[in-house]
Parts: structure tokens; sequence; C-alpha cells
């Protein structure tokens, strides 16, 4: 697949979302960069921001097969990853396994927290894997395959918050804003009235090999070493505890409690090779890496006490180490 | 497009970021030499006053040369390693001129073999695009640091300072050698075709006082033998820049023979009164131009001749002197001088308080200064009212003189009061002007001889 190939269907795509949700630009791009790279994004902000609304639009986009799972406290592993049934057929009885919504290539995963760990687990160990067990038998899920994962940051009380290590598996956090009064404006313009603007098919039929070929060519993107060495002075200056006479980045060794993991360096990488072919180039650039260090680490900085304390945010720690490291 | 037609733009952006490091480099490496060619350029200067200043000795010259310049090289290296630009650097440094968004970099980083040809060539001809917008001569010229500035102006800083205390410990601490100053004079009569002989003889001369192992003898009858001639020549010479340098040449050749004693006994008896000494009346007074030193512009050959002249004067009138009150001998010169005990022994008079010149020695320059031991020096001073030496009553001022200005004044050479026209060009300003009798605005004034022990305070 050619590289151009790869920036118009992208295109194509932001264009095709942007039809249903207005504003969240810089998200939708986000997403579709965690599509093609392979990961899954987990979607925070308050409710009524169109979380939902984009990830459907994205997948009637992409005429690929969707389901959404409404995540609550007595939801069962077994809801979302699927069971046997006892099925009885021409006087034979025999235990099929009916697959459950997780089965589909995009899953949307609402207010995630909102279920008990244990389904919680079932889920993010098909997002690992791409397979589910079920009774010592495993199938495989769809291709490609992707979680959209929303969380309210608000309501948290019967709640239970994403593990450290499961949040980790989620390629990208993106935070979803309110709109802009102009954005506001335009929702109300496209909700409130009589037209209706419904997201069209980019991709054709065979729409899933496409999105593998993309995939691919998006591994193929060049990048120099001394920006990897960029990415991996980034993400070890977010180590909080270094005895190896480096030494860390003050706000690092004074508001965290872990730093990365090797999982946030692939992201940095994966996601800015994404954001290069986006803009129609071959290569990775500094900028590239700045653009997706946000998204693809803030959620795997752990925040100590201290940090909770003085409000400060992910985010902000992220910053300093930008400023901080060097780019050569 | 027209760039590409340049053979230099043919290369690939590889190649063309490579020859790219080249010009950086040297770049780097002119700033290095730049900012310690200053400071090397000056210690060399250093080393080669010191040596002409006869301070180190020629090895030591040769090796503090080699070492500076050794040390300039290594401070050079260690200053352009580090600045050495790396292929990354460079292709960066495109990127931010280009706006090629890191193509460069990572067109001359990336192993090639690992990555997908395709996109390889296709990065390389998007790189080849962006290099026909540049110039890299034009991009990245030359601009001399402004480091260098710096080091040069703390340079220059150095080097003044430096040769203005050479200037100062040369004329205070460290006098020209006196072989120096005969081959000076040497190399004056050499210009002079009819000093051409004597010039000859001075170098000669220069040289035999250079050398260690000629005995202190043999030189001071060099050194008379060359004054003789000098004199000689003097007498017949009708040139006046001719007999002014013999004149010179003589002075100088005089303070020779009397040895470094006592020319630094003679240049602390000329002390602060140096200034006083006339010298624009060169040739006019016969005095002086009988002791050699007349015609010398030079101030210390002038004073050397009043000194000689001054010395004649108190011998010829010891017995006058002997009559005053409170007189006392006279000399300038100190460290050869004999022990005035022993003077007074030899000559007898030490008992009767008068002067004794008998222990003088050349030219008038040695005198023995004996102080009373009977009364105070103030007591020495006559009484208000009291009749002085000229039989002065109320007189209007007071003119207190050294015992050298009295026995100038006892031969009727010269008075204080009338300094431009003095032939010995002494000091004439009078020592203490006292105020008498206001209300006599014509009162005469009179002279009064200073007792010794105050001569130090006033020097």
């Amino acid at each position: 697949m050619e590289p151009e190939r790869f920036q118009e269907v992208f295109k194509r795509l932001q264009a095709e979302v942007r039809k249903v949700i207005v504003g969240h630009d810089e998200v939708i791009r986000q997403v579709l960069i965690a599509f093609f790279a392979g990961g899954h994004v987990l979607l925070e902000g308050v409710p009524g921001l169109g979380k939902t609304l984009l990830v459907k639009s994205l997948s009637q986009a992409l005429g690929i097969s969707f389901k959404r799972i409404q995540f609550t406290p007595d939801l069962m592993p077994s809801d979302i990853v699927g069971t046997e049934v006892l099925t009885e057929a021409d006087g034979h009885r025999e235990f099929q396994f009916k697959k459950g919504p997780i089965f589909a290539h995009v899953v949307l995963a609402d207010e995630i927290n909102r279920a008990t760990p244990k389904t919680q687990s079932a889920v993010l160990e098909a997002m690992e894997e791409k397979q589910v067990t079920v009774f010592g038998e495993s199938h495989r899920l769809a291709s490609p395959f992707i979680v959209l994962a929303t969380q309210n940051p608000i309501e948290l009380e019967g709640t239970y918050p994403l593990p450290e290590a499961q949040l980790d598996r989620f390629f990208f956090k993106l935070m979803v804003a309110p709109p802009s009064p102009e954005e506001l404006r335009e929702i109300l313009k496209r909700t409130t009235g009589t037209e209706s603007d419904d997201t069209g098919k980019v991709l054709p039929n065979d729409g899933g090999k496409l999105i593998n070929q993309m995939q691919q060519v998006l591994r193929q993107v060049l990048i120099a070493p001394p920006i990897e060495d960029y990415v991996v002075r980034i993400v070890h200056g977010t180590q909080p505890n270094l005895n190896n006479g480096n030494g860390s980045i003050s706000p690092t060794k004074q508001y965290l409690r872990f730093g990365s993991s090797p999982r946030g360096a692939q992201a940095v990488i994966l996601g800015a090779k994404g954001n290069a072919l986006a803009d129609g180039r071959i290569h990775v650039s500094y900028e590239d890496v700045a653009r997706v260090v946000y998204p693809a680490l803030r959620h795997r900085i752990i925040l100590n006490f201290q940090a909770e304390a003085e409000n400060v945010s992910t985010d902000q720690i992220l910053a300093e180490v930008m400023k901080q490291v060097p780019r050569s | 497009m027209s760039a590409l037609a340049d053979p230099q733009d043919r290369r690939s952006p590889e190649q063309r970021v490579g020859h790219l490091v080249g010009q950086l480099r040297n770049h780097a490496l002119w700033d290095s030499l730049l900012i310690f060619a200053p400071p090397l350029l000056v210690s060399i200067d250093l080393w080669v006053n010191l040596y002409r200043a006869v301070w180190i000795a020629p090895l030591t010259f040769v090796l503090l040369s080699i070492g500076s310049v050794g040390a300039g090289l290594l401070a050079v290296v260690v200053r352009y390693r580090p600045l050495i630009p790396s292929l990354g650097s460079a292709a960066r440094l495109v990127d931010e001129r280009t706006g090629a968004q890191d193509r460069f970099l990572t067109l001359t980083t990336i192993e090639t073999t690992l990555w997908p040809v395709s996109f390889v060539a296709r990065l390389r001809s998007e790189a080849a695009a962006f290099l026909a917008r540049v110039d890299f001569r034009r991009e990245f010229p030359y601009h001399i640091k402004r480091s260098f500035y710096g080091s040069l102006l703390i340079s220059l800083i150095a080097a003044v300072l430096f040769h203005l205390s050479m200037a100062l410990i040369g004329s205070n601490l460290l006098p020209t050698p006196p072989y120096e100053k005969v081959r000076e004079l040497a190399e004056k009569m050499a210009e002079r075709p009819p000093l051409s002989a004597l010039a000859y003889g001075l170098r000669t001369l220069a040289m035999k006082l250079e050398q260690p192992n000629v005995s202190e003898q043999e030189k001071q009858a060099l050194i008379r033998d060359s004054v003789e001639q000098i004199e000689k020549q003097r007498e017949t010479e009708t040139q006046k820049e001719n007999r002014q340098l013999l004149g010179e040449a003589s002075s100088a050749l005089q303070r020779l023979e009397q040895g470094p004693g006592q020319q630094k006994g003679s240049e602390q008896g000329r002390g602060g009164v140096q200034s006083n000494l006339s010298q624009g009346e060169e040739g006019k007074e016969k005095p002086s131009q009988a002791s050699g030193g007349g015609d010398s512009k030079d101030p210390r050959s002038a004073q050397q001749s009043n000194d000689m002249h001054q010395g004649n004067t108190a011998r010829n009138n010891l017995k006058e002197q002997g009559k005053e009150k409170n007189q006392q001998s006279q000399g300038d010169g100190k460290s050869n001088q004999p022990d005035p005990s022993k003077s007074g022994e030899n000559t007898g008079t030490k008992q009767t308080g008068k002067t004794q010149g008998g222990s003088q020695k050349k030219l008038g320059r040695s005198r023995s200064e004996e102080i009373p031991q009977s009364t105070p020096p103030a007591e020495r001073f006559y009484k208000p009212g009291e009749q002085g030496k000229d039989g002065v009553k109320g007189a209007r001022y007071i003119t207190v003189q050294l015992p050298e200005d009295v026995a100038a004044d006892a031969k009727g050479e010269g008075t204080p009061s009338t300094p431009s026209k003095d032939p010995k060009g002494y000091p004439k300003a009078p020592v203490s002007n006292v105020p008498l009798p206001a209300h006599v605005p014509d009162a005469p004034s009179e002279k009064q001889q200073l007792p010794l022990e105050y001569r130090g305070i006033i020097r």
C-alpha cells in the first residue's frame, strides 16, 4: 500500500466522522491513529460530550462491525466474552459457544469503570491477547479489533477505577473536552433541527483487509535513531527512582510514584508514525513525537499522594519532562 | 531548478550533508584558532621582550616560545574536538534552514538496509527537492565569533600592561647595563664619519665591559683611556653636534669609571633638584665646557658636569669656607666616600671644625662632611637682628643655603636667587624664605648656611 493511499483514507474517515461530531478534531485524529496503530483508546470526559457518538460514527465510516457494551456493576464476564449454551438439534444436545459483544471489530466499552474488576479484567485480557478463552477453548477475536472505552471523571461513587496495569493496555488516553461556544452552536443546529447528516461508509466491503494493510504500512514509516533516542529519554525521564547516575527530573521525582512502562515508548513511536503518515510523510519528526507524548503517556505515569494533594496533573508532569529533555 | 544543474547539487543529500560537516568543521577550527591566536602572539611577544631585555637566556627564550606554541596548539585541539559537528547535528541544521521536518536527519542516520527501499528512495528525493532551495555557503557562512573579540581585547590589554610594566621596571629597578649605554654611544658615533674610530674603540670597550672575566682594574683602565681619547677628540672637534655627542660619551664613561656605588650616590644626590637644572645653556658657560659636560643636553651629563665643577669649586674655597660659621665640608659621593674620621685624622683638621678637602677624589665628586658636635643645628642660625656674614641687619629675607651654594657664592659664580643663569645648573631655589620685618619693604636679603643635619630633610 502506498503512503498516499493511507493519507487519503485517513482524511476521508476524518471527514465522515466530522459530519456527525462537531469539534474534537484532535480526538478524532488520535482515535484513528490508535486504530491504525492497532491500539485501544480510553476516552475520558463528562457525560454528553459525544464520546459514544464518536465511536459509533467511526465504526459506521469504517464499515466494520460495531458493538456497544454498557458497563454496570452487575455485568458479568460472560456477558462480554460469551458463554457455552446447551442447544438441541436433530435430537442431539450439545454445548455451543455463543459469542459475546467482544467479537466485533469495534467495541465500545461505555463507562468501563462501572463494572467490577472481574469483568474489567475479562475485557482487558481480550484487548491484550486478542482472543478469549471459554471453558478451556480459545476463540480469536475479529481483526482488526479495537476497544474504545469511556469513563466518567465525575460520579466516582460505586465505580471501580481501572488498575494501573490495565490502564497500561490502552494505547492512548484521550481527554474529551467540552465544546466551545461555536461548536455548541453547531451541535444545536445539527441536533435540534430537521436536517440530519449520517456518516457515510468510507471503506469498501472488504474494509478489514484494507485496514490491515494500513496498519502494516504504518509500521514501515522511517524513524531516525536520534528521534528514537529522544523517545527513550522522555520515557526514561518519567521514572521517579533512577539509580543509573543520570538522576531523575525534579518534578518526576517529586510527584510520581511510577513512570511509564516500555509500552509507553512503543505507543509514542507508533503514534508518531501514524501522525506522520496522516500528514503525508513517510518519516517521523520530532514534532510527531511531541504531538503524541501526552495521549500515549498520561495514563501510564502514576501520581503520588503529594501530586494528588497539590492537584498536579500528569499532563503538567509530562510538559515539564518534555521541557527538560533535550532533542539532541 | 537551475541549481540542480550544478554538479554539486547532483550529489545525494547525504553527500551534501557530509560536505556541510566538513565546512562546519573548518569553521570550528577557525574559531578555535582565532580564540587562542591573540594570547599566543602576546605570550611570544612577552618572551621576545624579556629576551631582549636580557631577563631570560636564549635557551629559555626558545623553550618558552616552543612551550607557548605547544600549549596554544593543545588548547586549540581541546577546544576544537567538542566543536566538531556530527552528521546528525549538521543534518538537523539543514532541516532547520530548509524546513524539511527532519528529513535530512532521518536520511543521514537510518540504516537504509533495514527499511523499505521505496520509502528510503522517496525520502531521498524529497530531501533533494529541499536541497534545491538552499545554498550551504550562503546559509552557513563563516562569522567571527564574539569570543575572538573578547580574546583579542584581553590579549591587547595584557600586552599593553606588560609593556607598561616592563617600561616601569626597566626605568626604576633595572637600569640599562653600562656596556649597553657604551654600545649605544658607539652606534651613534658610528653614524658620524669623523667619530668612527672612536666608535670602534667604544664597541671594543663595551665588549670588554660585558665580559665577566675581565678584571675591574682592566675595565677602569680601558675606560680611562677611552675618556682621554674622547676628550682629545672633543678638543679638536669643530662641529657642535659631534662635540655634544663626545661630551655625552665622556660623561657616561666617567660615571662608569666611578663605579656603580658612586653612580648611585650621585643619582641620589641629584634627587629632587634635577628639575632645576639648566639645560638650555650649553656652550655658554666655560666652566661647564671645561668639565666636559656643558654641551650635553642630557640632564645626567649636565648634572655630572655640575657636580664635577662644584667639587672643584669647593676644593678651591676650603679656607674661605672654614672661616664661616657653621661651615662644613661637602661631598656628594657617599658609598665610596672615605670615612670622615679617617679623613680628619689624615688632614689634622677634624678638631678645628674646619673643612678639609684632602680626601676628595676625582673631579671633586668626593667631599667629606663633618657635622659639628658642639652646638645643635638650630643654634647655628643667626639670631634675629644679629649681624650676619654680609653685615646685614634687619634683613627682609634670609636665604638659607646648602654648603655647596655657600662655596659657590663665595667664589662669585652665581647666586641662588638667579637659578636660570647658574652655570652649574645646581638647585637655586632658596630652601627657606622667612619674612622678617614686614614694615620695611626695601630691606635687603641675607644668606645663611643650612646646617648639614637638615640636608636629608630637604632632599
